[in-house]
């Protein structure tokens, strides 16, 4: 016959010290989600609400990975939003096969979806004059022991759907149409990363002709 | 006329408000939403983590693309990383091995007071070393390996609680910690939906009906192929992009009304995975149902 298990007894409550402690931590934590999520919003916060959080809560809040805004848009349907991958090429190789795209056929779920970010990444970055050129010469530097080369071309290119209208109206196809977010020729001279960025042709003014006396 | 002060019976607002704060924080809770919550966020962490391992070495390793010089300008002065300390190949792999298996261990339950505290160390320590990788998945993963970590949700449902009824030591009894944890569970089910609501209702597609169609007519993220369905049906796409957001703010108010919260929850469970599918984001979709799963308890 098995021996019985004894009846555990309850567990004493909570005494009114611990329990007060607990409510000034769950009290202070939550103060500190709040700040976190209206301070990490995509609209920018205010100064009041990024000092009182950088000073007070980021410093603890920030190692567990609770620094967050939530605020998952999902889409807005801005060119930002669509889906962005990697071109590398090798330049020093007229030989070398075609370029590298990232995420590859191969690549599926969570694994493309984090080499799609990276890229996305990498091309918003462009726009931060703290972070400019960081990824370009980062993702390129990771080419470049692989490949054996110092002399590559890094290109992001961003998938834009087609606006729903005109898929119906017959003036865009539903396969949307890719355009370059970023290029940049990247290379490696006496261990220092060159990076020569390649201006979209509409960005570049036109040419204009003289007038014909 | 002389008038006298009749004793009211009615509590003060501080009293009420003291009580509720009481009752739903120290109210000592059942292990067992939290045991299901561990099984299937570290299931979900697990795959997360796995996610990484084809393309470490290319990311993080000695020659990686994301090195140190990089996170040093791109992070938070706060972030640390125990990644940040592997300076090999070998050791960037045995970092991630250990982590791999602790994240095992929590799943399963094995020393489950330990394993969920060092897998939760583990995986923001892997956010932290790649941030411009992290999806919103992971956030919420994170989140859910940390209130495993404050519970005892290896009181039921896991290997430590087999050890222990094989050597005939007695059933836990409920506890502040799992209750705390289950609390924390749904502070952050409806602070994220309802930041989730805000963020998109900032975009115009969302107010006019497309943004179902702009997640379905991506190149490669959908995982369902809904074009064809929105190009049959103007109203069909207007609903779904409705829908999602008007579900996201009937849970984040839904979850602290008692009568609604009984029908919302498991509304959730299903819902949040067929948004993350629509979205492309089925991980995120899978891990708010985890967290859905956790407000299923029946504290007020």
């Amino acid at each position: 016959m098995p021996a019985s298990t004894p009846a555990q007894t309850p567990p004493p409550p909570l005494s009114d010290a611990v329990r007060g402690g607990l409510t000034v931590a769950l009290a202070l934590y939550l103060l500190g989600l709040a700040l976190c999520v209206v301070g990490n919003s995509g609209s920018g916060s205010s100064a009041l609400v990024r000092t009182l959080k950088s000073k007070l809560f980021s410093p603890w809040m920030t190692p567990p990975w609770l620094d967050l805004g939530y605020d998952t848009r999902l889409t807005h349907g801005l060119a930002e939003d669509g889906d962005h991958r990697f071109e590398i090429r090798r330049l020093d190789d007229p030989a070398a096969p075609e370029a590298v795209i990232l995420p590859g056929p191969a690549m599926h779920g969570e694994r493309a979806a984090r080499w799609r970010r990276l890229a996305r990444a990498t091309a918003v970055s462009e726009a931060d004059p703290e972070r400019e050129a960081l990824l370009p010469s980062a993702v390129s530097r990771g080419a470049f022991v692989p490949w054996y080369t110092n002399d590559v071309s890094l290109r992001v290119m961003r998938h834009l759907p087609p606006d729903w209208r005109d898929v119906i109206d017959g003036l865009a196809d539903v396969t949307g149409r890719d355009e370059q977010a970023y290029a940049a020729r990247v290379r490696l001279v006496d261990g220092d990363v060159q990076l020569i960025t390649s201006t979209p042709r509409e960005e570049l003014a036109p040419l204009v002709k003289e007038p014909a006396p | 006329m002389k008038t006298v002060d009749q004793p009211s019976s009615a509590p003060s607002l501080a009293d009420l408000i003291g009580t509720t704060w009481t009752r739903f924080w120290f109210t000592p809770a059942d292990a067992w939403p939290l045991a299901i919550v561990r099984i299937l966020g570290g299931l979900l962490a697990l795959a997360l983590w796995a996610s990484y391992a084809w393309d470490l070495e290319i990311w993080f390793g000695p020659h990686g693309m994301i090195s140190p010089a990089l996170l040093g300008a791109w992070r938070s002065p706060w972030s640390v990383s125990l990644f940040d300390a592997t300076r090999s190949t070998a050791g960037l792999l045995l970092a991630y091995g250990c982590g791999g298996l602790v994240l095992l261990a929590a799943t399963i339950g094995l020393a489950t007071p330990v394993t969920t505290v060092l897998g939760a160390i583990a995986f923001s320590s892997l956010l932290h070393r790649g941030p411009m990788l992290v999806g919103p998945a992971d956030d919420v993963v994170a989140v859910i390996l940390w209130c495993l970590a404050i519970g005892r949700s290896g009181d039921a449902l896991s290997v430590d609680r087999a050890v222990g009824a094989w050597l005939g030591r007695p059933a836990p009894q409920s506890s502040v910690r799992t209750q705390i944890a289950l609390g924390l569970v749904r502070v952050h089910a409806g602070v994220i939906a309802a930041a989730a609501a805000l963020a998109q209702l900032k975009g115009d597609v969302w107010w006019n009906g497309t943004a179902a169609w702009w997640l379905a007519a991506r190149a490669d993220s959908p995982l369902v192929d809904l074009t064809g369905v929105f190009l049959q049906s103007e109203y069909l796409m207007n609903l779904v992009t409705h829908a999602i957001v008007i579900f996201e703010i009937v849970y984040a108010v839904g979850l602290w009304v008692p009568a609604m919260r009984r029908v919302i929850v498991p509304v959730g469970l299903g819902a949040w995975p067929l948004i993350g599918l629509v979205a492309g984001e089925p991980f995120w979709g899978l891990a708010m149902a985890v967290l859905a799963f956790g407000c299923r308890s029946p504290s007020p």
